[in-house]
């Protein structure tokens, strides 16, 4: 299998109207201007703010990290992954990976990339040590070595046609052998790290020797505004050019002042997940009684302020090439859910309902699905736990609990880490063989006819069976001032997959002036 | 009978019928609301005032009144009841460690300082882990708060008081401690003190938002009127009523009963 | 006489060592009895059990207790604030400059609002019950009633987004001269200002009102003693004890308490720091931040409490 059919072999995305209802219209008129300063602001940041790939868990870390660092592989806007430091990968069994690196890609302290480096940075991830947040994925990894300076050789455990994709990860990007000191950066990156300051700042200046297409920006400074009123009136003030994470209530007065929003549909979603083992995910009837009292609709009006799509309680986002569109859409029918509640036993009983504000929109989710239950009699007592601590302490603990799950690059994976028997993060703790089967099926098969049928069994599989609730998958919103330009909507995440500043220019006013 | 009917109007009384309003207001308010607390309506978020919604609708589409009239009956009930609990501790160790043996006040000096000094975020994350989420939780870990600075207060007053010629005067009549205290101390830093217990009230009313949004609080659908103002903060950018609304009900409530309480306060 | 006066404040010092140990095992005990610990946020999707084991025993935290807090205080003696568990810089270097801004914030607060509350207090005081008492009154239990973010959010809102005259951001590493310090100061500063200035001028006016009601404040009157001489000599001496106490309650909360105001201002200071450092379970930086919180308020109360017991009537005797 060469590298253009590896990278790249997904059908194109027709008529997906997202897209273009979130296309800036003002950015396609202007040609790209090099030059000027911007300054961003995220919606995440602390003093635990890494420029360590392994360490990146957060939407800041992996914007600094699409700023310094590359990938052997980078994941474009609809997921499919282009060859990046790889000039090809290629694999005759999907299971021995063979990888020929780009030449005269330097570093920012000058090296030459060679295959060293490759091995070092993916090794590094499996050492327990280093506490990397794809330790279980770098795992799969049987062994990495460097067959001569521009080749590198990756033998996995089992076969995997994703394998391009998962490299495509952020966090596997590539650093210089021996890295071992993260107060700056040493990337092949477009952008050169000129100040670091955890929870402060980022300063970032235009690497001029950068083996790509070089971007436009002579320099980015990335801060984090946490506070949702604050971030927007930073930029309503002129203070920073371009936000993520807006709020959809607020769309309408950025909108109205004059600035611009990019709309983009990620595969993010919160569920809620009831406990197959325990009591009431005993019962059946009762995980599919709530599943029918899901409002959906509502969720998505009332709560997203239709800034989301609706989800069918399977983890495949509707504008993915994979997505079973066969199957029926569960609505929100509270005579049946009334039937099926009644039936498990647990009508009148007070179920128990853990939410959280780490859990994005779950307190608000969790209180339209109280009001439902309340209607037909099923009392339900929202808790609202703290963040702090939430995602080790309440979430997968809880009979009836919040999760938000960020999306994956590829299905199987998707698959692999939230549904998959063995899976540590098998949130509602589904068990189905017969499931697994397929997912190693999928893994190891080449033909994407093949694959699509696998993976729209598999949504069947989960929809019907495993007791995640998916209600809604939530649209990532980005607002930028009218000077900015070439901004597009991506799959990848928010800002352009986090890589908006390879792209990204000011108009032709504010480029001179800065 | 005639003269207690005419000192209704005396200012001690407007203390009381200030808090016996709110109190009314607090007990009986959510029962004059048609809305469910948790009820999503077809009009849309941050609805301005319509027949339907008089104070048109929250973050949610939810009727604002109807939250309004749970907010007040949470924030009042909470805070009143923490507010005095502090208080009462508080001024009771700080005279206690004045009047009593001088053990009494190293020890209850070096406990309240470093209550004090410890961060109170830790100390609501440690009474979340240890105790859980409950409203017996959430009045003793507000009244705990509160208590080191009510008593630091107590003490600065009672320190000053004891030692003024009329206290030592009544000691050399060989009047008890009890007498003394009850006689002399407590109505002579009744001033300052009251003060200093409406300012507290104030407090806590921000207080019970920050421990709701850290989770101890009072659970959704039910809200406090702190908690409403933060969940709502967004509407500021459309003036929306479900935003101000709440504001304007903390201001009125703290300032009315700070001012009623100065007025009742102050020497006999 | 002198001796005893010594005596009396040595004992308050220490008294705040005591109360310093006090914090500091208390602090560490807390931070051990809050579930989860420093992998959890490090690791997170990569949190298998063989990871976090190794993990832990990176950090040490496989170490009992007992030998952690000893390593801990054993640094502290030797002014040694330890390492990160994130990302392994020293606690040091993230408090320092952060430690910087946060004092710059407190006392630029502190000179506005110290000076203005007791001004407002004391003539309050003195023109107890009259319009301007109301007015005061009014204004300053308005100001803290309104829940802070409010105050400061509609603040940026005004003077930045609408009318662009300040930045919304206080944006202090570009802070070069004074006008860009005003400019960058200006909200923040005002809005902590407001919300600590109730709490000062409350006590100031109760403890200063109730002094001037007492016999001999009266008989000085009676006396033939001047306005200006009976508030500065006979009052103010007698009402300074819970005015210092306010004082120094108010100020030791501009340090720690100030959150909200970093937030919405996005200014990096140590209460933030704190924060962070304990939803990630960071504990020397818990640590460290809960020492310097501990120190400043133990300093400023123990400096209230020696005033208290100066100003006591005939206390320097007992």
């Amino acid at each position: 299998m060469r590298v253009a059919s590896v990278l790249g072999r997904r059908p194109v995305l027709k008529g997906a109207g997202l897209f273009v209802a979130g296309m800036s219209t003002r950015s396609a008129m202007s040609a790209p201007i090099s030059g000027g300063h911007l300054k961003v602001a995220g919606a995440v940041g602390s003093a635990s703010e890494t420029l360590d790939p392994a360490h990146q868990s957060m939407a800041t870390d992996y914007i600094r990290g699409h700023l310094f660092y590359d990938g052997l592989v980078s994941l474009d806007d609809r997921l499919n992954p282009r060859p990046a430091l790889a000039e090809a990968l290629d694999s005759d069994d999907l299971l021995t990976w063979h990888i020929r690196l780009r030449r005269n890609v330097r570093f920012h302290d000058g090296a030459v990339l060679t295959a060293d480096d490759v091995v070092f940075s993916l090794l590094r991830h499996q050492d327990p040590g280093i506490g990397s947040q794809q330790y279980a994925l770098a795992r799969t990894m049987q062994s990495v070595r460097a067959v001569s300076p521009l080749m590198v050789e990756i033998v996995l455990q089992t076969p995997n046609s994703d394998f391009p994709a998962i490299l495509g990860i952020s966090n596997f990007a590539i650093l210089k052998a021996g890295t071992r000191d993260f107060r700056t950066a040493n990337g092949t990156g477009p952008f050169r790290c000129q100040e670091f300051a955890p929870g402060i700042r980022t300063v970032a200046v235009r690497n001029s020797e950068f083996w790509g297409e070089k971007p436009h920006l002579d320099s980015v400074e990335l801060i984090a505004i946490p506070d949702e009123m604050a971030r927007h009136n930073a930029l309503m003030s002129g203070d920073v050019d371009l936000i993520a994470t807006v709020n959809p209530r607020l769309v309408q007065m950025l909108e109205k002042a004059g600035f611009g929003i990019v709309e983009s549909p990620v595969g993010t979603y919160t569920d809620l997940s009831v406990r197959l083992d325990q009591r009431y995910g005993h019962s059946p009837d009762f995980v599919e009684g709530i599943k029918f009292l899901l409002n959906r609709e509502q969720i998505r009006q009332s709560v997203f302020l239709g800034f989301s799509r609706l989800g069918n309680d399977q983890p495949i986002p509707p504008e993915s090439p994979y997505f079973n569109n066969q199957l029926p859409q569960r609505v929100y029918d509270p005579d049946k859910a009334q039937f099926l509640l009644k039936r498990s036993g647990f009508l009148g009983e007070t179920i128990p309902l853990v939410c959280s504000p780490a859990a994005l929109a779950s307190v608000d989710i969790a209180v339209v699905l109280q009001y439902a239950a309340s209607r037909i009699g099923q009392k339900m007592a929202v808790q609202r736990v703290p963040a702090d601590g939430y995602w080790t302490q309440y979430w997968m603990k809880s009979s009836l609990g919040f999760g938000n799950i960020n999306p994956r690059p590829a299905p199987s994976l998707t698959f692999e880490v939230g549904f998959a028997s063995a899976s540590p993060w098998n949130e509602s703790r589904w068990h189905n063989p017969y499931f697994d089967r397929l997912l190693q099926e999928a893994k190891s098969t080449r033909d994407d006819a093949k694959k699509r049928q696998l993976y729209w069994d598999m949504q069947e599989l989960v929809a019907s069976g495993s007791g995640v609730c998916i209600p809604n998958f939530t649209n990532s919103l980005d607002a930028y001032a009218p000077h900015i330009c070439g901004l597009r909507p991506s799959q990848a995440g928010q800002l352009m997959g986090y890589d908006f500043a390879r792209s990204v220019w000011l108009s032709e006013k504010q480029g001179r002036k800065a | 009978m005639i003269v207690r009917i005419g000192s209704f109007r005396s200012r001690h009384d407007r203390a009381v019928v200030l808090i016996a309003f709110w109190l009314l207001l607090a007990l009986l308010g959510p029962l004059c609301s048609s809305y469910d607390l948790g009820a999503i309506g077809s009009q849309p978020v941050f609805s301005g005032p319509s027949p339907a919604h008089l104070l048109g609708t929250d973050y949610l589409g939810r009727d604002t009144l109807a939250r309004l009239l749970n907010g007040i009956r949470h924030t009042v009930l909470l805070c009143f009841a923490s507010t005095v609990l502090s208080c009462s501790i508080g001024t009771f160790l700080g005279i206690a460690a004045v009047t009593a043996r001088p053990w009494v006040e190293a020890l209850t000096g070096r406990l309240a300082d470093g209550f004090l000094s410890i961060p109170s975020l830790l100390f609501a994350l440690l009474v979340i882990a240890v105790f859980g989420t409950s409203t017996t939780a959430l009045i003793v870990t507000m009244g705990v708060i509160y208590t080191p600075g009510a008593y630091r207060t107590s003490r600065a007053l009672a320190q000053r008081i004891a030692r003024l010629d009329f206290v030592t005067v009544a000691r050399a009549r060989g009047e008890s401690t009890t007498y003394i205290i009850l006689q002399e101390i407590l109505p002579n830093m009744a001033g300052p003190m009251i003060t200093d217990v409406g300012l507290r009230f104030i407090y806590s009313v921000l207080l019970l938002s920050n421990l709701s949004f850290l989770g101890i609080g009072v659970q959704p659908p039910e809200v406090d009127l702190g908690s409403m103002v933060r969940e709502n903060m967004l509407g500021m950018a459309y003036g929306s009523p479900a935003m101000i609304v709440p504001v304007i009900v903390i201001a009125v409530l703290t300032v009315g009963i700070n001012l009623a309480l100065d007025s009742s306060g102050g020497r006999r | 006489m002198n001796r005893h006066l010594v005596l009396l404040i040595g004992r308050r010092f220490l008294a705040a060592a005591t109360s310093l140990v006090f914090v500091v095992v208390t602090v560490f005990a807390i931070t051990n009895v809050l579930p989860g610990d420093a992998t959890d946020a490090l690791l997170g999707q990569g949190a298998t059990p063989q990871a976090v084991a190794a993990m832990r025993h990176n950090l040490g935290l496989d170490r009992s207790v007992f030998v952690r807090f000893w390593f801990w205080l054993w640094g502290i003696l030797h002014a040694e604030f330890g390492n990160s568990l994130l990302n392994g810089l020293s606690v040091a270097d993230a408090i320092g400059p952060r430690l910087h801004n946060s004092l710059l914030l407190a006392g630029a607060s502190a000179a506005v609002s110290v000076p203005v509350s007791l001004f407002l207090g004391v003539t309050s005081a003195i023109w107890k019950d009259t319009v301007y008492d109301r007015v005061v009154s009014i204004l300053t239990l308005g100001m803290v009633s309104v829940p802070e973010f409010v105050i400061a959010t509609i603040a940026v809102y005004v003077f930045a987004v609408r009318l662009h005259l300040l930045p919304a951001l206080a944006d202090v590493g570009s802070v070069h001269s004074l006008r860009q310090f005003l400019s960058a100061f200006f909200m923040p500063v005002a809005s902590l200002a407001l919300v600590t200035l109730a709490q000062m001028v409350r006590m100031t006016r109760a403890a200063m009102a109730d002094t001037l009601s007492a016999p001999y404040i009266e008989m000085a009157l009676l006396k033939g003693v001047g306005p200006i001489r009976l508030i500065l000599v006979h009052a103010i001496p007698n009402a300074i004890g819970p005015i210092v106490n306010a004082v120094a309650l108010s100020l030791s909360s501009l340090l720690g308490g100030v959150v909200v105001i970093e937030v919405v201002f996005t200014y990096p200071g140590i209460s933030g720091l704190m924060v962070d450092a304990v939803s990630s379970r960071d504990v020397p930086t818990v640590q460290a931040c809960a020492l310097v919180f501990c120190v400043t308020y133990l300093f400023l109360t123990t400096f209230a409490d020696i005033v208290t017991i100066l100003s006591l009537p005939r206390g320097r005797k007992t």
